[in-house]
């Protein structure tokens, strides 16, 4: 707790200095949430983002989060969307970018610490609905992706708009409960567009988890993403095979719609399909969950909002067949 | 010399323009962000088609710069996404009415603001970001620095109505300035 108040007293001391600088902005989001999956949550994070002089963009994050699950005898992914559970704060991106525009085309650098850039990955569209659940696809368990992925190296694009590809190289720099083991990591992605519509194809290859039972092999992952929006609609869905944990491979999918009508004034609506199979390690028998969710995020003020989520899961004992989660989060800008 | 009925009444076309310098204030403080016009019934108007004037709102770092634009109608007015993420801009309210559907980074859309009038624009994926575009039927049109200055530039010697519009501004104003006042001060309670 005290790191928080640290964190949030830094964000104080920085905020009247950038507020005379146009081109950097200070964000600081504060959420507490409960689940009927017998969760509660807290979690803060700071983002500090802008311009630097010849061109050079920067972005850091910083993060705490703390969850208490009361009943030991089911397991739950309730807001484990954005946050790594660890109860200290934790820088989760510190990275430089420099884009450049050649006569029309697109490239770009980035460097230092950023999440890795697999499919649809930003923290804008997993962390949208601020607290709640991460797809299962990303869902570190299970799956081989999880959106505490991190890496510790460099980024290029190269390409047009409309057609570019992105490759990432250095080491993963995982947080959060499942991290991987050292050594080097590659994911390649190419993306297009066409209209409205977003596609995207990625692959990774990277070291094992550190719960993986070959410790020398490399996880495979390869995804497919596709997103459209038009008139206040956005549909998503992405869709990926790979390895968890070095061992016998996991395949999911998701397919989502956002909802914010004219009419619907403060309230986004979300609708979530997904399923995720995979074979377990030990007893070499295919599993799987399968997950539908109703939700909405509604604007209280301008800097509160309200997230409630109704969600329907099979497949796993282990969890609780229903639930729902309620979450407030707070948020200030500076400028 | 020129002397019509409305509210251009002793515009002076053919003498010297000169810049009006002003402030606006809002109670005590400078208003920053707002914007200044003068009716001009009579001006010469705005070109059209390919010569048609265009003007940025860029998107970057989670913002629309500048966060007030002010055009005149018929000008073109290109959406850029400067930034790092996803954007779908849109307007539904008031003013003109647009939906640029989702567009990645180096992509850009663009809108023809033909008819007057205040143009709420947000981003449909980060409810954070909004800006304001307000479209005047006057080339006479200033945005004021964060110390509440503005200069309109080359103005006709001549009295105008003028008009005031900030964010967050309950009313507009509205009052007669002319050259012959020196520099024109608009004040909100």
């Amino acid at each position: 707790m005290r790191a928080l108040v640290l964190l949030m007293c830094a964000i104080g001391l920085v905020q009247p200095r950038i507020a005379r600088a146009q081109s950097v902005v200070a964000e600081a989001a504060l959420t507490g949430g409960l689940s009927t999956d017998e969760v509660s949550a807290a979690a803060a994070q700071a983002r500090l983002f802008g311009d630097l002089k010849n061109g050079i963009r920067f972005f850091g994050e910083a993060a705490w989060a703390g969850r208490s699950l009361s009943d030991d005898d089911h397991d739950t992914d309730s807001f484990n969307a954005a946050y790594p559970y660890t109860n200290r704060v934790q820088i989760i991106e510190a990275y430089g970018e420099r884009v450049f525009r050649p006569q029309g085309g697109l490239a770009g650098i980035r460097a230092g610490r950023f999440r890795t850039p697999f499919g649809i990955y930003n923290a804008s569209d997993h962390a949208y609905f601020g607290f709640l659940r991460a797809p299962l696809v990303r869902y570190d368990e299970y799956s081989p992706l999880s959106n505490s992925l991190l890496e510790h190296g460099a980024d290029l694009v190269v390409g047009v708009p409309q057609l570019h590809v992105e490759a990432a190289l250095g080491a993963p720099a995982d947080v959060g409960e499942m991290t991987r083991r050292s050594g080097l990591d590659a994911v390649v992605r190419l993306q297009g567009y066409y209209g409205a519509l977003i596609a995207g194809v990625s692959y990774m290859q990277t070291p094992n988890s550190q719960l993986a039972l070959d410790s020398s092999g490399r996880t495979r992952v390869t995804g497919v993403d596709l997103r459209w929006m038009h008139a206040g609609v956005q549909l998503r869905g992405e869709w990926m095979s790979g390895r968890p944990t070095g061992e016998p491979s996991a395949t999911g999918w998701y397919a989502d719609a956002l909802i914010h009508r004219p009419r619907m004034g403060p309230v986004t609506a979300v609708v979530r399909i997904e399923r995720l199979d995979w074979t377990d390690a030990h007893a070499g028998e295919k599993e799987f969950l399968s997950r539908q969710t109703v939700g909405a995020r509604i604007r209280l003020t301008n800097a509160l909002a309200l997230h409630v989520n109704a969600l329907h899961e099979t497949g796993d004992d282990e969890y609780l067949p229903r639930a729902l989660d309620v979450a407030v989060t707070w948020t200030v800008r500076t400028p | 010399m020129l002397s019509r009925p409305g509210s251009l009444e002793r515009a002076v076309f053919g003498q010297s323009a000169g810049d009006l310098h002003g402030i606006a204030r809002a109670g005590d403080s400078p208003a920053r962000d707002a914007v200044v016009w003068l009716e001009a019934p009579y001006a010469r108007p705005p070109a059209t088609g390919a010569a048609a004037p265009r003007v940025v709102l860029d998107q970057r770092n989670l913002s629309f710069i500048p966060h007030v634009l002010v055009v005149r109608v018929g000008t073109k007015v290109d959406f850029p996404n400067n930034d790092r993420v996803f954007h779908n801009v849109f307007s539904f309210r008031d003013g003109k009415r647009f939906d640029l559907g989702m567009y990645p980074v180096g992509a850009r859309r663009q809108v023809m603001f033909d008819q007057p009038g205040l143009s709420r624009i947000f981003c449909n994926i980060h409810p954070n970001m909004a800006a304001y575009v307000l479209v005047v039927d006057s080339p006479y049109f200033a945005r004021t620095d964060e110390s509440g200055a503005f200069t309109i530039a080359a103005v006709p010697a001549g009295t105008y109505t003028y008009h005031a519009w900030r964010p967050g501004a309950a009313a507009e104003l509205t009052g007669r300035w002319s050259s012959t006042d020196g520099g024109l001060q608009v004040e909100w309670p």
